[in-house]
């Protein structure tokens, strides 16, 4: 007998190696056409396995996109309170639970002495200014009544540091602040109730009954959260003390040069108004200044827990979209043992049938998670009308990974039950 | 001589467990140049529980040359069927040795088993075993699917293998397209697509009429005749007849082994 030798043995072995290099690719496109078709020959079937997925990966896009876009409605409309600004008020926006209740025995409203003495005694500011409002004012022109108005105080450098910008006519100046002139600044709801075919400077209307004239309007704003910006009437601060509230509570806004700048002024206006209040050195201010980062932990710490609740959510769905897509499977290789005791008998080893279902299993929740792509894109459209809503790539890309992680997770079981079937059992089965 | 390093591979592969390195010692005992086949004292028992034990196979030995084309016969329950999975290598001996073309696969793992039955071996079944949703083209790509062949080289290859069995213009119609003889030819050139050392065909005419089986026959005879090895496994005397050499098997023992031409 003929006794191979050591180098003809390690070619053959070599070979064998090298056949199976490629041979990966090659069944694995198999195992995925076969995916394919499965998933073509059942839609039904197939449909109803991933509904779980399908609704997994819609919930986990949709709220990730709703918060995407409150971050971004955040970032641009509420924290971004002009470049460079704090605001000094009564409160501290993030205060919650204990220290809101403390805070509102102790915290004082910020009166226009505080303004001016602020105004008089820090330095280096770009702007200072300061502003008061009224909610739910009547506005009267003609015939017309609207209601719900924001009626709003300012100091005239109000209109460099706040979001309203003029798109007709001017802002309040210094001489209207001077002469506590009966003007306003209107927005554009104002515009579209009252004068929608005139030119509304120079026309009087009525707040809450008091005749101002019309001097300037603001460009649109836009909604937030589904609640118009634009309804708005911004007259005088002086004009507003001597007609509606001689000692408003105010908001003073003190805009920096640069963030760096924006630290240092926040500190002066903490130690000046300390001192102005005699606080002890071991208490808390009884005022809160208000930054757009205060504003942002504040929504992040809100988005981090609306974020836990769907990942627990999204978590249940996706385990019980699993284990049907687990069921199914197993039914599966039930359903073709035949077939696969066929591809046995024709070489497939047990890793290409693992390999086949498990990416069956995978690409079928995967065509689950498309599905909840395309929903959730729909949905998110949808939302975005009456609310705000932006599809970030991150969800999608996370929808899609979670998803055929699942099929992969839950295809394992079925697929190494197909793998260990012994090829004489499965080719006896009949088909 | 057989049983120096083959025994002490069998020991090594109890000794490590399930893991098996890629069989080469095992592989180095050659049988003569010329043989195709080659089994010893194969044995197969099932075991039925309560301690009764059915032996389907008892201590069959035969030898089988290059180009051969041989008939096993034998009544239902004869283990003819046992003997040809064993060949086929889609089951394993419960003792005995077996060499396919110089490889001693009776000790073989799974995955090892799986690469012969791609390579060396060429299935022929009674009831065809042609995949119901792919079409001819795709059956018979698939043996080479699983050798890791490249797209290309496979389509030109599996049409080579239908041309064999005239059934080329067919090839994008799905079984149930076909007829019986033509889903045979189909599963005829599944078997030869890889180029195997053996055709092993299981009552490849059982399904179909006397007319149609006579015509499978045919194309046998002239896969024969171009130089493959065919073993046929049957019940059928005039089916039989058309091999050149007879074994005939009862209660699991070669009864008879007769060449007829």
């Amino acid at each position: 007998m003929a006794v191979l030798s050591q180098p003809q043995v390690l070619l053959h072995k070599l070979r064998l190696g090298a056949g199976r290099g490629t041979g990966f690719w090659v069944t694995s496109r198999e195992a995925f056409w076969i995916a394919l078709e499965a998933l073509r020959a059942h839609k039904l079937r197939s449909f109803l396995t991933l509904l779980g997925v399908v609704i997994a990966t819609t919930t986990l896009i949709v709220v990730m996109s709703v918060i995407n876009g409150m971050n971004l409605y955040i970032a641009d409309h509420i924290a971004n309170l002009g470049a460079n600004v704090f605001i000094l008020y009564q409160w501290d926006w993030t205060t919650s639970g204990e220290a809101w209740l403390k805070a509102q025995h102790r915290n004082k409203a910020i009166r226009i002495e505080d303004f001016e003495f602020l105004r008089d005694n820090i330095s280096g500011y770009k702007n200072i200014g300061a502003e008061a409002g009224l909610g739910g004012t009547e506005v009267k022109y003609k015939g017309h009544l609207m209601y719900e108005v924001n009626l709003s105080a300012e100091t005239p450098n109000m209109i460099d540091i706040g979001q309203a910008k003029v798109e007709s006519g001017r802002y309040i100046n210094d001489t209207d602040y001077a002469h506590e002139s009966m003007v306003c600044f209107i927005g554009q709801d104002l515009v579209d109730e009252f004068f929608s075919s005139l030119d509304p400077i120079g026309k009087e209307i009525n707040v809450n009954g008091i005749p101002f004239r019309v001097i300037g309007v603001a460009a649109r704003i836009g909604t937030t959260f589904g609640q118009s910006q634009d309804k708005f009437v911004q007259i005088p601060l002086t004009t507003f003390r001597k007609v509606f509230m001689a000692r408003p509570e105010l908001a003073v806004n003190v805009q920096a040069w640069d963030a760096q700048q924006m630290m240092v002024l926040e500190d002066a206006v903490r130690a000046l108004m300390r001192a102005r209040r005699h606080i002890p050195y071991k208490e808390d201010d009884n005022f809160g200044i208000n930054a757009s980062d205060t504003i942002m932990s504040l929504w992040h710490q809100l988005t981090a827990s609306i974020f836990a609740v769907t990942v627990g959510i999204v978590a249940v769905f996706m385990v019980v979209g699993g284990i049907v897509i687990m069921n199914i499977m197993l039914a599966s290789v039930t359903e073709r043992t035949h077939e696969i005791g066929i591809r046995k008998s024709l070489g497939a080893r047990r890793r290409d049938i693992l390999m086949q279902f498990i990416i069956e299993a995978s690409v079928m929740a995967l065509a689950g998670g498309a599905a909840g792509v395309v929903l959730s894109l729909l949905i998110s459209k949808i939302v975005n009308i009456f609310f705000t809503s932006s599809v970030p790539l991150s969800a999608v890309l996370v929808g899609l990974f979670l998803s055929t992680g699942v099929g992969l997770f839950f295809g394992i079981y079925p697929a190494s039950k197909a793998a260990n079937l012994e090829p004489i059992e499965a080719l006896r089965t009949e088909a | 001589m057989l049983d120096g390093p083959e025994a002490s591979g069998k020991e090594k592969r109890i000794a490590m467990g399930t893991q098996v390195a890629p069989s080469s010692t095992q592989e180095t005992m050659t049988p003569p140049v010329g043989v195709m086949i080659r089994t010893e004292d194969l044995w197969k028992t099932y075991d039925m529980g309560e301690a009764i034990a059915v032996h389907a196979l008892s201590g069959v030995t035969f030898e089988l040359e290059r180009g051969e084309y041989v008939a096993i016969m034998g009544p239902s329950g004869s283990g003819k069927s046992t003997l040809m999975n064993l060949i086929g290598c889609l089951d394993t001996p419960t003792s005995g040795k077996y060499w396919l073309n110089g490889r001693l696969v009776s000790e073989l793992s799974d995955d090892e088993l799986a690469y012969i039955r791609n390579k060396e071996i060429g299935f022929v079944f009674q009831t065809f075993n042609l995949l119901s949703r792919a079409s001819a083209l795709h059956n018979v790509e698939l043996p080479l699917v699983y050798s890791g062949v490249p797209a290309k080289e496979r389509l030109e290859k599996a049409q080579e293998a239908l041309r064999k069995v005239d059934l080329v213009e067919r090839m994008h119609h799905k079984p149930n397209e076909l007829s019986g003889g033509q889903r045979q030819r189909v599963a005829i050139a599944r078997a030869l697509v890889n180029n195997p050392s053996i055709i092993l065909a299981d009552e490849p005419t059982g399904n179909l009429d006397s007319a149609t089986g006579e015509e499978i026959m045919g194309v046998f005879e002239r896969l024969y005749e171009s130089g493959n090895t065919i073993v046929l496994v049957t019940h059928e005397h005039d089916i039989a007849a058309h091999a050149h050499r007879i074994i005939h098997v009862r209660d699991g023992k070669i009864e008879r082994d007769e060449t007829v031409k």
